[in-house]
């Protein structure tokens, strides 16, 4: 019961500063809230007792999220929205599929049926079978995600440098 | 079973305001963060169907560990095309962008 409750505030949290992003016309406040939103969703996974992927996922988008915010300030035409610029097309259409996806992944949750709730494992030994998954059984795609990150970053600096003429 | 409903339905409402945001946002970095709600709410989901439906299948947390580094790479390599965007045009506006169209 106290973990529904727990996971169903920090839930609300998720979504409420998820709305913040795109409603607030500050860049800065729209950057805070999606580091809001995305902790809020890393406090979702320490709720359903998800230790290692809670810790992970806060300090992971606390870094990003302040990256985020530099490049929006340095990228955006009216930064500070004291101009009161309209960043936003096709609005009404946007808003209609937003919803309309959201509902139909509703539908199918109750349309589906989940079969039996399993019973909770200990931090202590989730970690540890965590870490035996992925230098065992998951280990290429543990690997393959290291070098996925190592050409990203070399295709980025390459793609993002000043050509000279 | 309850928890489990709620955080799937948590998940939905993120993904789906996260559609809205890359649909209806013009500037590129705004469209990323709309991505990066999508995604936050497909990691609810794998997060919820590893603890309530098979915790001892340690491939749902490897799983959302692959999100996690689609999510940041997704970041890295959309600043590496804005930053050349921006440098071209002066602007990262995907209005204006309609250079690769045929």
């Amino acid at each position: 019961m106290l973990q529904t409750i727990f996971v169903g505030l920090f839930g609300i949290a998720a979504i409420w500063f998820g709305v913040v992003v795109f409603t607030t016309s500050s860049m800065v406040r729209s950057a805070l809230a999606l580091l809001f939103s995305q902790v809020a969703i890393g406090a979702m996974f320490l709720a359903m007792q998800s230790e290692f992927l809670g810790v992970l996922q806060i300090m992971m988008m606390a870094t990003e999220m302040s990256i985020m915010a530099i490049f929006m300030v340095m990228y955006m035409m009216d930064p500070g929205g004291l101009m009161g610029m309209d960043m936003t097309h096709q609005k009404r259409i946007s808003q209609a599929v937003g919803v309309l996806g959201a509902l139909l992944v509703i539908g199918l949750v109750f349309l589906v049926g989940w079969g039996p709730i399993a019973g909770s494992v200990s931090p202590g030994r989730q970690v540890h079978d965590l870490g035996i998954e992925l230098m065992e059984r998951s280990m290429l795609i543990f690997e393959t995600a290291g070098i996925t990150i190592l050409t990203a970053m070399i295709a980025t600096i390459a793609v993002a440098l000043e050509r000279r003429r | 079973m309850a928890t489990l409903i709620v955080a799937l339905i948590i998940g939905a409402i993120l993904f789906g305001v996260g559609l809205y945001g890359s649909l209806s946002q013009t500037n590129l970095v705004m469209i990323m963060m709309g991505v990066e709600l999508m995604l936050g709410g497909a990691a609810v989901n794998l997060v919820a169907f590893w603890r309530f439906l098979h915790p001892e299948a340690y491939s749902g947390q490897v799983f959302v560990l692959i999100v996690m580094t689609v999510m940041a790479l997704e970041m890295a390599v959309g600043f590496g095309v804005g930053t050349a965007r921006f440098r071209y045009k002066g602007s990262v506006e995907m209005e204006e962008a309609r250079d690769l169209k045929g």
